[in-house]
C-alpha cells in the first residue's frame, strides 16, 4: 500500500492540496469523520489482531509452552526435535524451491506477455483468456490440472492413437513428481494472470499512464523497439508498484496447502502439507512439532522474500548496465515467440479444462483413451445439487456478509484518508497491516488463531470463520477500491460540499453513486476471495461449516472423478456470476454517471485473485 | 414396521422384544424441541453421503431431529477436535455428537475418555445384533467397546480388477499375496496401496503381515511387543522392498486416501486395487465411476475383516437425540437400505435370524451384478489384529520407508 500512497501524493499536491486543506479544517470534527476514523481503526484491528494472535499462538507451543498437554517450559527442544524428523530438510527445500521458482517464472512470463501486448488491442483479449484461471480458486485450478495432465488425463488421451492402449503412470514426468515440478506448473498457471492484471492496473493509473506514454514516445523516437522500451523504460516504473503484491504471491507460493496437497509429492511432501498433517494428528503432542514447523515456515517465507529482494537488486544493477549499453532491441523475436506460445498454451489449457471438466460432470462411462464419453447423464449433477444446498448457502451467506462488511469498512477507511493526508501513524500502520495477512503464511497463523478461538468464545463458529475470511478479503477489496477512490475527481465532492451538503450526504449521494462500478467490482472480488478460502474455513470451523471449496477439496480426494469435476465447475461459475452481476448492475443502476469511471476501473476490478 | 424409541428410559424397558417400541411422532426428546445432531463421518464416498442424506431426511420426518452430516476427509480430524475441546475444558457442549469410527480412532478416543460410556444398551435395536452370542458387536480391533459405540456395519477386504487389462496382459488374476507381487513385477505400475496413515493403507500392511507370517498369527491378537514386532517384520520388509519399486509411479508417490485407488482404477491407471466395502464396487459401476469390466474377488489366502461403529462423544450436548438417531441407524429398515447394492451395499450388523419375517424380507438379496463379489466362494477371514498393532506397524513402516503425508 505504501506504493499507492506514495504515488497518489504528487497527484494531490499538484491538483488539489489547497482544497483538501480547507476541507480538513472545516470538516475534521464532523461526526461522519469520527465514524470514518473509527472504521479505519476497526479495519486495522481486524487485520492485525488475528494475525498477531495467531503468530503468538504458534510461537508459544513452538517454544515448548502448551499447557493443555502439560508442557510449560520455554526452550528450543521442540525445534531440535523438528530437525530430527526424517526428510525435514527436503520438505523445507521443496517449499522454498517450488515457491521461489514458480514466482520467478510467473513474473518473467507475465512481463514477457506484457512486453509484447502492452500497446496492442490484444491486451483486452489476453485478459479474457486469463480470467478463468484468475477467478478459479487454487484448489479448483489444481484439480483441473490433474484432469488434464495425469497419465489418463485429457492430454494423454489426445496423444494416444491406439484405442486399446492402457494408461501408464510409470512412464514420463506426470503429476506428483518428487521435484515438485507439477506444483511449480500449477502455481505458474495460477499466478501469471494475477501478476499481469496487477501490472495492468498499475499502468492504467493516470499518472503512470502519462509517464509510460511519454517514455514510449521518447523511446520510439530514439529507435528502441516496443519490447525493448517495455523492459528498459516501462518495467522500472511499474515494478516498484507491484513489488508488494508480488511478494504476497511469493509468500503464498512457498506456504500454500491446496496445490501440493492435490498434486504434490509425498515422499516427502512440502512443509506446509506436513504442518497440516501434524496439526491434525490425533496425538496432541504433535502440535508442538507442528507449531515449530509453522515458525520455520514463516522463516522460509521471510527468507524467500529477502532472496527475492536481493534478486531484484541484482537484476536492477545488471539492468542499468544493459540500459547504458543502449542497444535498441531486446531479443525481440524470442520474446514475441514466447509470448504467443504462452498465449496459445493458455488458450489450450482453458479450452481443454472447460471441456474436460464439463464433460466429466455429465459423463457416463468414459474409458481411456477415448476423448469423448460414451454417453451423458444428469446423475452426477443430481447428486451434487442434492448435496449442494447447505454448502452453497453457507458459502453465499459467508461471502455476502464478509464482502459487504469489508466493503463498508474499506469505503469508510478510504473516506477517512484525505483528512489525514496519508502521513499519520495510522496510515503507515495501515499500509503495513494490509499486507500482513498476505505476508504471514496462513498455515502458520491460522492454527494459532484457532487455539485462541478455542480459549475464548469457542462456540462462536460463525464469528471465527467470519473473522478469518475478513483477514483475507479486506486487503483485496482495499487494493481494488483504493485506486478508483484516489482517481475520483474531487471537484464533484467540492461542489456538493460548497452547495451545503453534509459530508455524509456527499458520501452517500455523490461519491457512492459515482463510484458504483468499482464498488460493485470490489464487492464481487470480496465474494470471490471468500468463496476460495479453504484453510481458513476448515480450521476455524473444524469442518462444521462446509463451503463449496471445502467440499471440493474433500471430493478431490474422493472416489468419483465426475463429482469432483462438477464441484470445480461450480467453483468457477460462482465467482464469474459475481463479476458478471457486478458488471451488469453497474450498467443498469447508474449508467449515466459511471460511464467514464467504470471504463477506467475495469482493469483494477479484474486484478484480482485469491491468495 | 418401524421401530422408534424416544428417550433412554423408554428404550431400556423395551430391549427384550423385537416388535416393540412403537411410539408416535410426538415422542420427541423432551429437552429440545428441534434438536440438532452433528454426525462426523468420512465424506469421500457419494454412496455413503447419499445414504446419510436419506437418514437425515428420515429422522427429520420421524423424530424432528436435524441430522447434520459433517463430511470428514479424515476421521482423526474429528477425534483431535474432541480432544482439543477436552483440553480446553469444554465438557458438555462439544461440537461433535456422533462419530463414525473403529480401530485406532476408537482406541484413541477410549484411551482419552472422549466417548460416553454404557449408552449402547439403551438402544432398542442394538438387541437385534445379538451381542451376547456375537462378540464382534462389542469388540473393536481387540478392544472391548464397553458400550461406548454401537456397531453399524461390517466389512472385509476385497480386491477388484480391470478384466480388459488382465486379458490384454494375458496374466492370471493374483489370488494370493505372493501372486500379487509376481503380477506387479510382470506388469509394473498396475498396483499400489495408500499411505499407511490411511485406513486402507495400513489394512493392506496388516493383511500382508498376517499372510506372510502363517506360523506366528497368534501374535497379532494380543497387545504388540517389541519382540513380537521383530518376529513379524523381516518377511514383511522383504516383501515390500520387492513390491514398492514395481508399484504405480514406481512407488515414489503413494495415494493419500483409499478413495483415490478407486479413482485410478476408474481412469485406467491401475489394473488392480482393493477395498473394504465390496458393495461399493458394483454401485460405483452403476454410477459410472468404474468401468463395466471391473470384477471383484477375495484373496484365497485370507481376507481382513472388521466391524465399524458409531461413537457418542462424552461432551455431546444432544445425547438423547443422538441415541434416537443411532437407534434408527440400527433399525431393520435403515440397515436393509444400507445393504442394498444401489444404495451403499454395507453388510448389516443385525442378526438376520433374530428378525421377524417381515423384517427379514427387507433383506432379500437383489439380483447379482457382474462386478459384485461372488459370495458363494468362501474365503478364510483374518480378524483385525489388536489395535496396538496398527500404530506399531505404521511406525515401523514409516521408519523404514519415510513418513508420507
Amino acid at each position: 500500500m505504501s506504493n499507492l500512497n506514495s504515488q497518489s501524493k504528487p497527484q494531490s499536491k499538484s491538483q488539489s492540496k489547497p482544497l483538501y486543506k480547507n476541507r480538513n479544517r472545516s470538516l475534521a470534527q464532523s461526526p461522519f469523520n469520527r465514524i470514518t476514523v473509527g472504521a479505519k481503526w476497526l479495519l486495522l484491528c481486524l487485520l492485525v489482531i488475528p494475525v498477531v494472535a495467531g503468530v503468538v499462538g504458534v510461537f508459544l507451543p513452538a517454544m515448548g509452552y502448551f499447557p493443555a498437554i502439560g508442557a510449560n517450559q520455554f526452550d528450543f527442544s521442540v525445534f531440535a526435535a523438528l530437525f530430527d524428523v526424517a526428510g525435514i530438510r527436503t520438505m523445507m527445500w521443496l517449499s522454498l524451491f517450488t515457491g521461489v521458482v514458480a514466482t520467478v517464472i510467473a513474473a518473467l512470463f507475465a512481463f514477457v506477455l506484457l512486453s509484447v501486448f502492452y500497446r496492442s488491442r490484444m491486451l483486452s483479449r489476453l485478459q479474457k483468456v486469463l480470467s478463468p484461471f484468475l477467478v478459479l480458486p487454487h484448489a479448483g485450478a489444481a484439480i483441473a490440472l490433474v484432469f488434464l495432465l495425469s497419465p489418463s488425463g485429457f492430454f494423454a488421451r489426445l496423444f494416444t492413437i491406439d484405442s486399446s492402449a492402457i494408461a501408464s503412470a510409470n512412464e514420463g514426468v506426470f503429476l506428483f513428481d518428487s521435484y515438485g515440478i507439477s506444483i511449480v506448473l500449477a502455481l505458474v498457471v495460477k499466478e501469471i494472470p494475477f501478476i499481469i492484471l496487477m501490472a495492468i492496473s498499475v499502468m492504467s493509473q493516470p499518472l503512470i499512464q502519462e509517464k509510460v506514454n511519454g517514455y514510449f514516445k521518447a523511446g520510439t523516437g530514439l529507435g528502441y523497439s516496443p519490447i525493448a522500451i517495455f523492459f528498459k523504460l516501462v518495467l522500472p516504473i511499474v515494478f516498484p508498484q507491484i513489488r508488494l503484491p508480488l511478494l504476497a504471491v511469493l509468500v503464498f507460493a512457498v506456504s500454500n496447502v491446496e496445490i501440493p496437497l492435490i498434486l504434490g509429492p509425498n515422499d516427502p511432501s512440502t512443509l506446509a502439507v506436513a504442518i497440516l498433517h501434524w496439526f491434525n494428528h490425533i496425538d496432541l503432542s504433535m502440535r508442538l512439532q507442528a507449531s515449530s514447523a509453522a515458525v520455520v515456515q514463516v522463516g522460509i517465507a521471510a527468507f524467500a522474500v529477502f532472496a527475492m529482494l536481493a534478486v531484484e537488486k541484482g537484476v536492477t544493477f545488471c539492468g542499468k548496465k544493459w540500459l547504458q549499453r543502449g542497444k535498441r532491441q531486446a531479443p525481440d523475436k524470442a520474446i514475441s515467440v514466447t509470448a504467443y506460445l504462452l498465449l496459445l498454451a493458455y488458450v489450450v489449457l482453458v479450452v481443454s479444462a472447460v471441456y474436460t471438466l464439463v464433460a466429466f460432470s455429465f459423463a457416463t462411462h468414459w474409458t481411456f483413451p477415448h476423448i469423448i464419453p460414451a454417453d451423458v447423464t444428469m446423475i452426477h449433477w443430481n447428486t451434487v445439487l442434492g448435496a449442494m444446498l447447505t454448502p452453497l448457502s453457507n458459502t453465499l451467506l459467508l461471502g455476502v456478509s464478509v464482502s459487504f462488511s469489508a466493503l463498508l469498512l474499506v469505503l469508510l477507511t478510504l473516506e477517512s484518508e484525505p483528512f489525514n493526508g496519508g502521513k499519520t501513524r495510522a496510515s503507515l500502520l495501515l499500509s503495513t497491516a494490509l499486507f500482513l495477512p498476505l505476508l504471514v503464511p496462513g498455515v502458520a497463523f491460522l492454527y494459532g488463531l484457532v487455539w485462541f478461538q478455542q480459549l475464548f468464545l469457542k462456540d462462536a463458529v460463525w464469528f471465527h470463520v467470519y473473522v478469518a475470511h475478513m483477514v483475507y478479503v479486506i486487503p483485496y477489496v482495499y487494493l481494488s477500491l483504493a485506486v478508483a477512490y484516489r482517481k475520483f475527481d474531487n471537484r464533484y465532492e467540492m461542489v456538493a460540499l460548497s452547495l451545503g451538503k453534509s459530508p455524509m450526504k456527499v458520501f452517500f449521494l455523490v461519491k457512492i453513486p459515482l463510484l458504483i462500478g468499482p464498488i460493485l467490482v470490489a464487492f464481487a472480488l470480496g465474494l470471490a476471495i471468500s468463496f476460495s478460502q479453504y484453510l481458513p474455513t476448515l480450521l476455524t470451523t473444524g469442518g462444521a461449516i462446509s463451503t463449496v471449496t471445502t467440499e471440493a477439496v474433500a471430493l478431490a480426494a474422493g472416489s468419483s472423478a465426475r463429482l469432483s469435476a462438477a464441484y470445480v465447475v461450480i467453483q468457477a461459475v460462482m465467482p464469474l456470476c459475481g463479476f458478471g452481476l457486478a458488471w451488469w448492475l453497474s450498467n443498469v443502476l447508474f449508467k449515466p454517471s459511471t460511464h467514464t469511471i467504470s471504463t477506467n476501473q475495469s482493469n483494477t476490478g479484474r486484478s484480482v485473485r485469491s491468495v | 414396521m418401524m421401530l422408534i424409541i424416544a428417550g433412554s428410559a423408554y428404550a431400556r424397558t423395551s430391549v427384550d422384544g423385537n416388535d416393540n417400541a412403537i411410539a408416535g411422532p410426538g415422542a420427541n426428546p423432551k429437552t429440545d424441541p428441534n434438536p440438532v445432531v452433528r454426525f462426523h463421518a468420512w465424506g469421500g464416498s457419494a454412496q455413503v453421503n447419499s445414504y446419510l442424506q436419506w437418514v437425515a431426511d428420515s429422522v427429520e420426518r420421524k423424530h424432528g431431529i436435524a441430522l447434520k452430516h459433517v463430511k470428514l476427509a479424515d476421521t482423526s480430524d474429528a477425534v483431535s477436535r474432541v480432544l482439543a475441546e477436552k483440553a480446553a475444558g469444554n465438557l458438555n457442549n462439544g461440537s461433535v455428537d456422533l462419530i463414525w469410527i473403529n480401530g485406532e480412532n476408537f482406541a484413541a478416543m477410549k484411551k482419552n475418555a472422549l466417548l460416553a460410556t454404557g449408552w449402547v444398551s439403551d438402544i432398542a435395536n442394538f438387541a437385534l445384533t445379538n451381542p451376547d452370542s456375537n462378540s464382534a458387536m462389542v469388540t473393536d480391533f481387540g478392544e472391548p467397546t464397553l458400550g461406548m459405540e454401537a456397531p453399524w456395519g461390517k466389512a472385509s477386504m476385497v480386491f477388484y480388477y480391470r478384466k480388459a487389462h488382465f486379458d490384454a496382459f494375458n496374466e492370471p488374476v493374483p489370488q494370493t499375496l505372493e501372486a500379487l507381487l509376481q503380477f506387479s513385477q510382470q506388469q509394473p505400475g498396475r498396483f499400489t496401496y495408500p499411505v499407511v496413515t490411511d485406513y486402507l493403507g495400513i489394512s493392506f500392511i496388516k493383511y500382508a503381515a498376517i499372510a506372510l507370517n502363517p506360523s506366528n498369527q497368534s501374535l497379532f491378537y494380543s497387545p504388540v511387543t517389541q519382540h513380537a514386532l521383530e518376529q513379524i517384520t523381516p518377511s514383511l520388509w522383504t516383501y515390500l522392498d520387492a513390491l514398492h519399486p514395481t508399484m504405480w509411479r514406481n512407488g515414489e508417490y503413494m495415494v493419500r486416501q483409499a478413495s483415490q485407488l478407486q479413482r485410478l482404477i476408474g481412469s485406467g491407471e491401475l489394473s488392480l486395487a482393493f477395498s473394504f466395502t465390496a458393495a461399493e464396487i458394483p454401485s460405483a459401476v452403476e454410477r459410472f465411476d468404474l468401468p463395466r469390466d471391473v470384477r471383484t474377488f477375495a484373496m484365497s489366502d485370507g481376507s481382513l475383516a472388521n466391524v465399524h461403529f458409531i461413537g457418542l462423544t462424552f461432551n455431546s450436548p444432544n445425547k438423547t437425540a443422538a441415541k434416537t438417531v443411532v437407534n434408527f441407524l440400527l433399525s431393520p429398515e435403515a440397515q436393509a437400505k444400507k445393504q442394498r447394492l444401489q444404495v451403499w451395499g454395507d453388510d448389516t450388523v443385525l442378526d438376520i435370524s433374530a428378525l421377524s419375517a417381515s423384517q427379514k424380507s427387507m433383506f432379500e438379496t437383489q439380483q447379482s451384478h457382474p462386478s459384485a463379489l461372488d459370495k458363494s466362494q468362501s474365503t478364510p477371514l483374518y480378524a483385525e489384529p489388536h489395535a496396538s498393532w496398527t500404530d506399531a506397524l505404521r511406525q515401523a513402516w514409516e521408519e523404514r520407508y519415510g513418513a508420507r503425508y
